[in-house]
């Protein structure tokens, strides 16, 4: 194609074209440049250095040992709260079938051409357009001692009404309390994306196999699940990586108190409380890699048997 | 000739009770159905007319047991209030600011870049797409981190105007945006661009004269995306303006008044309610186009 034209076309023509194209590009590319491309090239060196932005000093792997706690950090231990966020970011994940399945079956039920749909839809939508910053506000007083949601706890009796606690307050629930919220915050976008996925779907093939006798579950399974397939890979992808990354929804509901503290506070701590910015990327660097790996295994787990 | 008209009306009433039974059965499916819509709605709406009526409501405890959401006595009194604890018309400027900015720059980046990817033919264009579409999936943990060092290197973060710059250029590069004007170029037909290159046009006239009033609708979409994103997005403003109250726009400062007057639940629920009525009227309006922007920047 490129040849082709060469050939029609003078050579000054040619040239002229590529510089056209790329003209058009130069916005974009610069944009990427500098930052996307140069952000994941200097936060590895970053990693390997000593940086509180005045200067920085290459120390090679020492940020990692400290993090590990290996070679002369072997007696301190590794690095205090990184493996508690990091696990915390892995508990995270259990977010991800919960958000499928609820997503897949809000999908379903506002699949169906009845009156006054379109309401539901945008009120199931709502959250997903209101910033974190408001989100986690209104959270706080669900979740506060004498809030809404404590009210029903001790409806069923599940709370002492008399001496109630905030459920953000307790560190054996904070973390799945602030699980609730992302949940409900991000059930929305899932549910359009699968909606997108359920009309793409060919409808006559689920009336034929009524037609041939398959019941609900049969054609569901069958026929429905394997047309959202391509949506089920972008969507767990999309909340697996989210889930390890999670950082925003902490940060606005408990400051990462009450042992809901994550790997990616332990990375925003260290770069803007302790202004260890080379320290602070070495951690980053570590999730990256994490969350690089939960992405492939969710990938060959997705992908099922179209290999 | 009787017993067959006979047989038919009885069959006729057979049909009749089944269609009866059918459509009654269908009414109770529909019945059932609006009322676990209307369970969930209540679900994710709660949080937010539990905000509206705290921002009216001026007597009483915040939190009761069982709680309330009519106000007792309702009053602007809250609202007032939030006005005189921080500057909330400034930040609504600096929101609206960063928007219009935000928005009319990643929109020209955006519909500039994807015109060469879809409609021109020039070396190392696939190689330029496959690029840019790795930078979805490459890992970028540090990317905050290191926009911080850039801004503060590039001296931005000394001044004011410096300081608006780092907070919105970060965001410019938009990848969804790029792919989806990439896909509503390539619907365009390609006999229009001939015809337009045969007339004489240069590509940048073929791009404002036919490909922009074409692709409108998609660049709507995607313009209301952004908007949502630069209204919403507190994080990095409220990092690289440090805290500093005329500067902040209205979603930093939502997070810093929640947290400087944690105390004051009212206030801070009157500058909730002022937050999210725009974008829920935006999104009210453009719901159409928010829909089909969302769904083509995961397809694309």
């Amino acid at each position: 194609m490129i040849a082709s034209d060469a050939r029609v076309g003078s050579k000054a023509r040619f040239w002229r074209n590529i510089l056209t194209a790329y003209g058009f590009l130069l916005p974009t590319l610069s944009f990427k440049l500098l930052f996307t491309f140069w952000p994941i090239a200097f936060g590895i060196f970053l990693a390997f250095t000593q940086s509180n932005i005045i200067e920085t000093k290459v120390i090679g792997t020492q940020n990692f040992r400290e993090l590990f706690g290996t070679g002369e950090f072997e007696a301190r231990g590794s690095s205090p709260y990184f493996f508690e966020g990091m696990l915390n970011s892995l508990k995270y994940l259990m977010c991800v079938p919960v958000i499928q399945f609820l997503s897949i079956g809000l999908a379903m039920l506002v699949n169906r051409q009845i009156p006054a749909i379109g309401l539901f839809r945008t009120a199931y939508y709502v959250p997903v357009v209101t910033s974190l910053a408001v989100v986690g506000f209104m959270w706080k007083g669900m979740y506060d001692q004498h809030g809404p949601l404590n009210y029903i706890l001790t409806v069923f009796g599940l709370m002492d009404a008399k001496n109630p606690t905030g459920l953000l307050n307790n560190s054996s629930y904070a973390l799945y309390a602030v699980m609730l919220m992302t949940v409900w915050k991000g059930l929305g976008y899932y549910m359009v994306l699968y909606l997108a996925g359920l009309q793409s779907i060919d409808r006559t093939l689920e009336e034929a196999s009524v037609m041939d006798g398959a019941n609900r579950w049969q054609v569901f399974w069958n026929i429905t699940l394997p047309g959202l397939r391509p949506t089920l890979l972008v969507c767990s992808l999309l909340s697996t990586i989210s889930a390890i990354k999670v950082f925003e929804e902490i940060y606005v509901l408990t400051g990462g108190s009450s042992g809901t503290y994550t790997v990616m506070y332990f990375v925003y701590a260290k770069a803007f409380q302790d202004f260890r910015f080379g320290f602070a990327a070495a951690a980053g660097l570590v999730v990256a890699f994490v969350s690089l790996i939960f992405g492939l295994i969710n990938f060959r787990l997705t992908r099922g048997n179209q290999a | 000739m009787i017993e067959t008209r006979e047989s038919n009306a009885a069959a006729l009433e057979t049909i009749r009770v089944m269609k009866r039974t059918r459509e009654r059965h269908k009414l109770i499916t529909n019945i059932f159905i609006y009322a676990l819509l209307t369970v969930i709605a209540l679900v994710f709406i709660y949080p937010f007319l539990w905000t509206v009526s705290t921002s009216f409501e001026t007597t009483g405890g915040v939190f009761e047991f069982p709680p309330r959401l009519i106000p007792e006595s309702p009053s602007f009194r809250n609202y007032i209030d939030v006005f005189t604890l921080v500057p909330v018309a400034r930040q609504i400027l600096n929101s609206v600011l960063i928007c219009f900015i935000g928005v009319s720059c990643s929109v020209l980046i955006a519909t500039l870049g994807a015109y060469p990817l879809a409609k021109m033919n020039f070396p190392g264009r696939d190689l330029i797409f496959y690029i840019i579409l790795a930078t979805l999936v490459l890992p970028n943990e540090a990317g905050m981190i290191v926009n911080y060092v850039t801004s503060a290197n590039l001296g931005l973060l000394k001044s004011d105007v410096g300081k608006y710059v780092a907070v919105i250029a970060p965001a410019l590069g938009n990848v969804a945006g790029l792919f989806l004007m990439r896909q509503a170029y390539l619907s365009v037909p390609l006999e229009l661009l001939e015809a337009a290159r045969m007339d004489g046009a240069s590509e940048l006239t073929i791009w404002r004269k036919v490909m922009l009033p074409l692709t409108l609708p998609t660049l709507s979409a995607f313009a209301i995306l952004q908007f949502v994103a630069f209204w919403n997005t507190f994080l990095w403003p409220s990092i690289v303006l440090q805290g500093d109250r005329n500067l902040l726009p209205l979603s930093a400062g939502m997070l810093d008044l929640s947290s400087q007057f944690s105390t004051n639940t009212r206030a801070t629920s009157a500058g909730a309610v002022i937050m999210i009525l725009p974008i829920l009227i935006v999104f009210l309006f453009f719901q159409r186009y928010f829909m089909r922007g969302l769904e083509g920047a995961v397809k694309g």
